[in-house]
């Protein structure tokens, strides 16, 4: 919900923390179309993430062994960073480019493309890479970093899409997108 | 627009902003130093007439912001009033093309 004109985790934040003023007000979460009252309609965000390919593929079958990652690898550390996503929607109301420009996948979509692109047994790397990016996508963040201020729990998600425009710049230019 | 072309004009604008953050700053050091010499226009005309140097800096100079600033406006009008598609990308290409010429033809002239 917005508290304020703010977006936040409603059901974890006390009110004693927001309320300025003895005042408060509560709103829908903004870039989402309103149900009713403070209800939105999230499918749209939802779908962003599915058109992100942000479903997991990988190459072994339940009957191999688990695959190795270390925890402190490189990979894994851009995962730990940014895999904690509850899906709140807090960060796709706080983001201007969606404002903007509808069809921009949002901060969350491509947090958890982040998370798949660094995952070292992910194997759609380079169609995901392609889904993410351009003029809908990684591409066009402003680095305003609403989301990250506003993120409930903490996450970057700048950081994870300043990634994926870098990871997408260096396929781009190796003929892989 | 595709998302490979999409990409290499952001790594174009990217890249071309590099260029002009240095252009920029050997730009406006020239006009001081030039100005507190007290330098009059023929007198600075006079220098860089000939000057292949002075010629080659403000070729790449201007072919920086042919690239650089189309790219941008297309993203401002794209975000401000959600004209996306062929049209915009011929008007940028255009814009790209008007400021090039525009700005190499000033370059030519303080070339001699």
């Amino acid at each position: 919900m917005t508290v304020n004109g703010r977006a936040r985790w409603t059901c974890r934040t006390q009110v004693a923390s927001v309320a300025a003023g003895d005042c408060l007000e509560i709103a829908p979460l903004n870039n989402l179309p309103v149900v009713k009252d403070l209800v939105t309609d999230m499918s749209r965000f939802f779908d962003k993430w599915a058109q992100a390919k942000g479903q997991f593929q990988g190459a072994r079958s339940r009957r191999e062994d688990f695959a190795r990652v270390k925890p402190d690898s490189p990979q894994r550390r851009a995962v730990d960073a940014a895999i904690e996503c509850i899906g709140c929607g807090v960060c796709y109301s706080s983001c201007d480019v969606v404002a903007w420009n509808p069809d921009y996948l949002g901060p969350a979509a491509l947090n958890r493309a982040w998370t798949l692109v660094s995952d070292v047994r992910d194997t759609a790397r380079t169609a995901r890479l392609a889904a993410v990016a351009g003029d809908a996508g990684c591409h066009a963040c402003h680095t305003h970093m609403s989301c990250s201020e506003r993120c409930p729990k903490h996450i970057t998600p700048t950081a994870g899409i300043a990634g994926l425009k870098r990871a997408a710049a260096a396929a781009a230019l190796r003929g892989e997108l | 627009m595709s998302s490979r072309s999409e990409t290499l004009l952001w790594i174009a604008q990217r890249a071309s902003a590099a260029v002009l953050a240095l252009g920029v700053v050997v730009h406006l050091a020239t006009i001081i130093h030039a100005v507190r010499g007290g330098l009059s226009a023929a007198e600075i005309l006079g220098r860089t007439h000939g000057n292949y140097g002075w010629f080659a800096f403000y070729a790449v100079f201007v072919a920086a912001v042919s690239i650089h600033a189309p790219i941008g406006l297309r993203t401002i009008v794209a975000e401000t009033w959600g004209w996306r598609g062929a049209a915009l990308d011929a008007l940028t290409l255009a814009t790209g093309i008007a400021l090039a010429l525009w700005g190499w033809r000033a370059v030519f002239a303080v070339f001699g």
